[in-house]
């Protein structure tokens, strides 16, 4: 048989420190849930690092055996033959065997060699493997709380933004559309921080994340910071970095509120769309203004700062709404609320987040005069917002 | 690493094991060997030579005494069995290329091409044992796999033995095992590599190099054999580079040393294995692990006394950190190994002098001043700390009385704590005048022998065996 015909493809699932494969971990949990109809080959895989698969359509063989073994995400993947991954490696620049860390909750080992077959497998390019880096290593901080993430009923994800230069280079959208299809960057590199979630940590959907309705945004939430519209500072400079780093933020996003309008419209949005989870456990919540929103209001001279103060201070709950709200109503009693919520709740008035600093602000979307932006509630503790530079020697 | 807590916990008792940041990996894949894969590290972050004590203290603070106390507190969870190809299993099918390119994409394979181990390549080795195929001849740290004569013959093949060399591969893997030997350190950070040495019949039998390049490839057996050791400690002890094989230079493997027994048996000196309770005439193989060494060129003289001040100034300069296994860390462990070219040992079996005496020679000779010897084992390397001189370390019982009969820092002290600790081998170009010292890692790859066990019919099953 010719090489040809034969797809060398490197298993993107992970062992744990143990030598085990979490893969047996997931079996006896998928066979509980009752999904081994569908997924018909879990854990019955060679347990070693490369496979050989013969043709003819080796390709779509990968495909369905991946699926039919758990590792996808229901779309198809790029079969991660060792020329792949040996590419993506090398735009990486860190060695294949480096630990990254455990992945949450099944602890896989996270290796750079991993991440970079589920780099390929999400359809990345080999530049954007410095961005999945950045973002694994965020996942793996023990402020993003990966464990909750997989494994909570909301529906929580993260969410990627890209700050610098780096992101025009990468051709990753911040203007229209940039939430949505069409974007090779966008979509991939989001796509492969969830299937490192999924093949490295083990958050199988229905098996061991048991969040109620997932969201779209567990496919992809990435999207670039607008360089050119954004009339402040950087996201990287207000979080202490160079005009000139390229960095990546990281947290969490527990769905996309869309809001057409101004601050007001915002700051409504964010009183009604914050779940009283989100002020049991306070967090760092994200707003994305406008381009044509954000020009209007730096015309009237206000800072990014003043943004975040006004909706901070418009972001207000009245103490009844909140009162009747799921969990006061529900579980009154058995929860205590942190004091900046108990005393907004004494005054009359409880705001979306306890402090200005908890809103992230970037601006992108569509350049013409449209008021299209965006709130992103957040779920869980601790507060996260991780910034990891970009090192891209070899971009 | 990890035994003594592998042993508390085996005992009942809850450990925690510091572990610097750059051996978590080794850590884990160690515990997993032990047999206790969850057993509980806490991270020391960074390498603790490097930081101020300041900083140590705060790494310590806030990293690690957290994680000791989860650790001393909290449940660990059980093992589990890690599945593997059954021993028959056809893992791959497809042509040489391909079938190299697999093995070394999975890590099983030095770099070099490997002779794909077919059933029929397995079943010719096979045939050169009288023990079963599923016969354990050992476990082997850190993967805690069986040795079985199947995976010894398996390795044979992919390092182009030929099935001949069956029972030296078998005596081989038993001496792995040997717990003596201490095969868990061979992944240890000075990346010691193992010297096979091999006596009796079976050096003719297998057509093995002992005259002159004894120590560089190219004949079959003595290549061969070298090379087959390091493939059975990656595919069946279990290192890896990068991952629990830390050595931070290492070198490629050694090829097998075979004695002249010939020139032994003219001058009556009896053979290296003799050392380790065997006899002239019996198949033996010695292994050892050695960091390094040096040829020593041109020793001359017409006496032994006018060649062996060279000599024993050669082991003295091959001897640094290497007196931690005299003095400090499992003490008089550290045997070096001295290679005579067989010109050399003659001239002095020639002035009368045994094997015994030359050792004793240099063993009385080889030697530096104490306060030398202190810096090598406290201020240079700090592997042993507390400031005591060994003086003083003699007097508490904790260094060998030679130590302790002055406290003149000046005195001369012998590298190693008795003659027989120096070991000697005869071996090389007949003719030049030339020797070879190997300086030793102590405890970390002790000097263990085995009886090589030949099978029934050895002869007419040798004569067929092309």
């Amino acid at each position: 048989m010719s090489e040809a015909e034969a797809l060398w493809v490197l298993l993107p699932t992970a062992q744990r420190a143990s030598g085990e494969w979490i893969d047996d971990t997931l079996r006896t949990r998928a066979d509980e849930q009752g999904m081994l109809d569908r997924l018909t080959q879990v854990a019955a895989f060679p347990r070693q690092r490369v496979e050989v698969v013969r043709g003819p359509n080796a390709s779509g063989q990968v495909n369905e055996m991946f699926y039919r073994r758990g590792w996808t995400d229901g779309l198809p993947i790029v079969p991660p033959t060792t020329n792949r991954v040996d590419a993506m490696l090398r735009a990486g620049g860190q060695q294949r065997n480096l630990v990254l860390g455990e992945a949450d909750p099944l602890k896989g080992v996270v290796t750079v060699e991993k991440v970079a077959i589920n780099a390929v497998m999400a359809g990345c390019e080999d530049d954007h493997m410095p961005v999945v880096l950045a973002a694994a290593q965020a996942l793996l901080e023990p402020e993003f709380n990966l464990r909750g993430v997989q494994t909570t009923d909301e529906n929580v994800t993260p969410l990627l933004i890209l700050s610098g230069s780096l992101a025009k280079r990468l051709h990753m959208n911040s203007r229209f559309g940039a939430l949505g299809p069409g974007w090779r960057a966008n979509a991939a590199i989001g796509r492969a921080v969830r299937l490192i979630m999924h093949n490295l940590g083990g958050g199988w959907p229905a098996a061991v994340a048991f969040a109620g309705l997932g969201q779209p945004g567990r496919y992809s939430l990435c999207l670039a910071e607008d360089e050119e519209f954004n009339p402040w500072e950087s996201l990287r400079e207000e979080l202490g970095f160079a005009a000139d780093d390229d960095v990546l933020l990281v947290q969490r996003a527990e769905s996309v509120v869309n809001v057409t309008g101004g601050l007001d419209d915002l700051a409504s949005v964010m009183a009604s769309a914050t779940s009283s989870f989100s002020r049991l456990h306070g967090g760092i919540v994200a707003v994305i203004i406008a381009p044509y929103v954000a020009k209007l209001l730096a015309d009237e001279g206000k800072s990014k700062a003043d943004v975040k103060a006004y909706l901070h201070a418009n972001s207000m709950t009245t103490t009844e709404e909140f009162k009747k709200s799921w969990i006061p109503s529900r579980l009154a009693g058995q929860t205590k609320f942190p004091r900046w919520v108990r005393a907004g709740l004494e005054a009359g008035w409880v705001p979306a987040v306890e402090k200005p600093e908890d809103i992230t602000v970037i601006v992108a979307g569509g350049d013409i005069p449209i008021p299209q932006c965006a709130y992103m509630p957040t779920w869980g503790f601790p507060s996260c917002r991780i910034a990891k530079k970009i090192e891209t020697a070899s971009i | 690493m990890l035994r003594a807590s592998a042993a508390a916990e085996a005992a009942g008792v809850p450990s925690s094991s510091l572990v610097c940041d750059g051996f978590l990996g080794q850590g884990a894949t160690t515990a997993v060997g032990l047999g206790l894969p969850n057993l509980p590290m806490a991270k020391v972050p960074g390498h603790v030579d490097t930081q101020t004590d300041n900083e140590l203290r705060d790494n310590l603070t806030s990293v690690t005494v957290q994680a000791v106390i989860e650790n001393l507190t909290a449940a660990q969870p059980a093992a589990i069995m890690i599945p593997e190809p059954g021993v028959r299993d056809v893992v791959m099918e497809g042509s040489f290329e391909e079938i190299n390119r697999f093995f070394y994409e999975n890590g099983w394979s030095d770099g070099l091409p490997i002779v794909p181990p077919t059933r029929a390549k397995v079943d010719a080795f096979l045939a050169f044992t009288d023990l079963p195929a599923d016969h354990i001849l050992g476990k082997l740290l850190p993967d805690n796999r069986h040795a079985t004569i199947w995976n010894v013959a398996v390795n044979g093949v992919m390092a182009g033995c030929r099935p001949q060399y069956m029972p030296v591969l078998v005596a081989l893997a038993e001496a792995m095992a040997d717990p003596g030997y201490g095969v868990e350190h061979s992944g240890n950070t000075p990346g010691a590599e193992t010297l096979i040495t091999i006596n009796g019949p079976i050096i003719k039998d297998l057509e093995f190099n002992y005259e002159q390049g004894a120590l560089r490839d190219g004949f079959q057996a003595n290549t061969t054999i070298g090379r087959w050791w390091r493939l059975y400690l990656r595919n069946v002890a279990g290192f890896l580079l990068h991952q629990n094989d830390k050595g931070t230079f290492g070198n490629t493997w050694r090829v097998v040393l075979a004695e002249n027994e010939d020139v032994l048996s003219k001058i009556d000196w009896p053979p290296h294995a003799a050392d380790f309770g065997h006899s002239r005439g019996d198949n033996v193989v010695t292994i050892s692990r050695f960091t390094g060494g040096d040829v020593i060129a041109s020793v001359f003289g017409q006496k032994p006394e006018d060649m062996l001040p060279y000599l024993a100034d050669a082991l003295i300069s091959q001897t640094g950190w290497q007196l931690i296994f005299t003095v400090g860390m499992a003490d008089g462990s550290y045997t070096p190994l001295l290679v005579l070219s067989p010109i050399l040992a003659e001239t002095m079996a020639k002035a009368g002098w045994s094997k015994d005496d030359v050792r004793q020679w240099l063993f009385d000779n080889a030697r530096i001043p104490a306060k030398k010897f202190e810096q090598y084992i406290t201020e240079y390397t700090n592997f042993y700390s507390g400031g005591r001189s060994m003086f003083e370390l003699a007097q508490l019982g904790k260094a060998n009385a030679l130590y302790g009969e002055s406290q003149d820092p000046d005195r001369l002290v012998p590298l190693v704590c008795d003659p027989m600790d120096i070991q000697i081998c005869v071996s090389g170009d007949p003719g030049r005048t030339n020797a070879q010292v190997f300086s030793h890692n102590g405890i970390l790859g002790f000097p263990t022998a085995r009886a090589i066990r030949l099978p029934n019919d050895w002869k007419n099953k040798l004569a067929g065996a092309g």
